[in-house]
């Protein structure tokens, strides 16, 4: 996109979320079809609003691969769902990349390396580059030495199809097999950001105190009134047990 | 799995608050009129997030109404219906029939077989409405229990599954959002799975039932990972939501996303300690 997606969206650069989000819920309104069935204008009024959505996921998704988690690839939840028809590893559709592995970097240091990858890593290594992430968990598994490479693809590879407890344990094994290893260090580092930016976000929304008595004390009182008069069809609101 | 997605009471606004509880009361009656009584029963706190996540996306026409309520007799409650109260309604009746089907097969629940007679009706309606959906669903559950019954260790995969079903919920249509939709349902769902396992372990273990946890229980640093990989689930459905751009009831989202969601836990570990502490 040559357009600064700032400007698109009329906001400066340094706007907080909420002023991107409202800016472009306006524009949004503005400019969406529906609103210019009578527009003479209406073929750039559809421009606008295709402009207008890419600016904002320029602005809001940029943050993905730092973030470390789905840049762009989600195939269809069907698509995904047949590839979990083998069990062993239940993927679920396409969890993107790295948000472009040139911006993770760590492919272009690794090329020298590549050439004395054996070849299924080497194989799991293109297809995670293009999206495959089944497929390359596939190659992994005929490997049978689980180097701190075969730790570090299945870690993306994993991290791809929303794996992220395996993925994460795989990157920090790759990290400690070979703790000089500035990519596996930046994978692991970037498998644990998720978190702490988790923590930060969530400091105005917790209390000191958050146990027993703080909870659904209201909604279990209700669950009570709401089985009282309904056909004891069973106990699902606020039941533990599912 | 019901009862983790619910509010942090005491740091809501009291307007957010109403307004919460007008969708929960509007989910209510739309699944009184949809449904009948049956479908009231499958009332929970947790589909609410979700018709005011898709409010917020989508900003349909919402009807504010009133109603009286035989569960709480005094006075007028204040309801918000949109086209999501719908949605959710029917999508809580599917899950409902899918919970007593899995009773049934274990006869855990002696009411499960007249009770799954009567849902299962709405619920047929149901899929005849959202087929693609109500295939992936029964067909996840199928999945979890197959992998439960084999007594998988793989936390992703048995978690994953229910991260399917809950991922096909949150993704109301093919869009421009069915990507971060899918991506905060799916690892919702996972956290979801994987607390209520926290939640049921000492039972599991005493009753010799299967748990993913059981693994993980010896590891000294036990409850440290448990709560890393819960919250490594809430950052991941966390960040997918903040891509959304969601002006109207996001702070409500936000206490339960990163406030609400935790309270079971900490009343969990509380509990915990103070038994320990006997």
């Amino acid at each position: 996109m040559m357009t600064d997606p700032y400007k698109v969206l009329g906001v400066s650069p340094d706007a907080s979320d909420e002023e991107i989000k409202k800016a472009y819920r306006k524009l949004c309104m503005k400019y969406h079809p529906d609103a210019n069935v009578d527009n003479p204008n209406k073929a750039q009024a559809e421009e606008k609003f295709k402009e207008v959505q890419q600016a904002y996921e320029a602005i809001m998704k940029k943050d993905s691969a730092a973030f470390g988690n789905s840049g762009g690839g989600f195939g269809s939840y069907q698509g995904g769902y047949g590839n979990s028809g083998n069990g062993s590893y239940g993927g679920f559709g396409n969890f993107g990349g790295f948000g472009g592995f040139g911006g993770f970097g760590g492919f272009g240091g690794f090329n020298n390396a590549q050439q004395e990858l054996p070849p299924e890593l080497k194989a799991a290594a293109n297809y995670i580059r293009n999206g495959y992430y089944q497929e390359a968990l596939t190659a992994l598994k005929g490997v049978e030495k689980k180097t701190a490479a075969w730790y570090y693809y299945s870690a993306l590879a994993n991290r791809g199809l929303g794996n992220n407890v395996t993925a994460k344990d795989h990157a920090e094994q790759a990290y400690r097999m070979e703790p000089h290893n500035f990519i596996y260090q930046n994978l692991y580092q970037q498998c644990q950001n998720g978190n702490t930016w988790y923590q930060t976000q969530s400091q105005p929304y917790r209390t000191a105190r958050m146990g027993c008595n703080n909870v659904c004390l209201d909604s279990c009182l209700l669950t009570l009134a709401c089985n009282l008069c309904c056909c004891g069809g069973g106990n699902y609101c606020c039941g533990r047990n599912y | 799995m019901f009862g983790y997605i619910v509010i942090h009471k005491s740091e809501l606004k009291i307007k957010d608050f109403e307004a919460y509880n007008a969708f929960y009361c509007g989910l209510c009656k739309t699944l009184k009129k949809r449904h009948g009584i049956s479908g009231q029963a499958t009332l929970n706190y947790d589909l609410t997030m979700v018709v005011l996540l898709l409010t917020g996306l989508y900003e349909p026409e919402i009807s504010w109404g009133k109603t009286r309520c035989l569960a709480h007799p005094l006075g007028n409650h204040t309801t918000a219906v949109n086209v999501f109260s719908a949605y959710c309604a029917d999508m809580n009746v599917l899950l409902a029939d899918e919970k007593l089907k899995d009773d049934v097969a274990d006869e855990k629940k002696l009411s499960a077989p007249l009770s799954h007679l009567i849902l299962n009706r709405k619920a047929r309606k149901v899929r005849a409405l959202y087929p693609e959906k109500a295939a992936v669903i029964t067909a996840s559950l199928q999945e979890l229990a197959a992998a439960e019954e084999r007594g998988e260790t793989n936390l992703d995969l048995v978690s994953g599954c229910f991260g399917k079903v809950l991922a096909t919920v949150c993704c109301y249509k093919d869009d421009v959002w069915q990507e971060e939709l899918n991506r905060f349902g799916f690892f919702l769902g996972k956290f979801i799975y994987l607390l209520d396992a926290y939640d049921d372990l000492s039972h599991d273990l005493k009753k010799g039932c299967y748990n993913p946890l059981i693994p993980l229980k010896d590891h000294e640093d036990f409850e440290e990972r448990v709560y890393r990989i819960l919250e490594m689930m809430m950052s991941e459905a966390a960040r997918a939501f903040e891509i959304l751009p969601i002006v109207t009831y996001s702070e409500i989202l936000r206490n339960i996303l990163y406030g609400g969601v935790w309270l079971k836990y900490f009343a969990k570990r509380e509990k915990d300690q103070k038994t320990d502490d006997d």
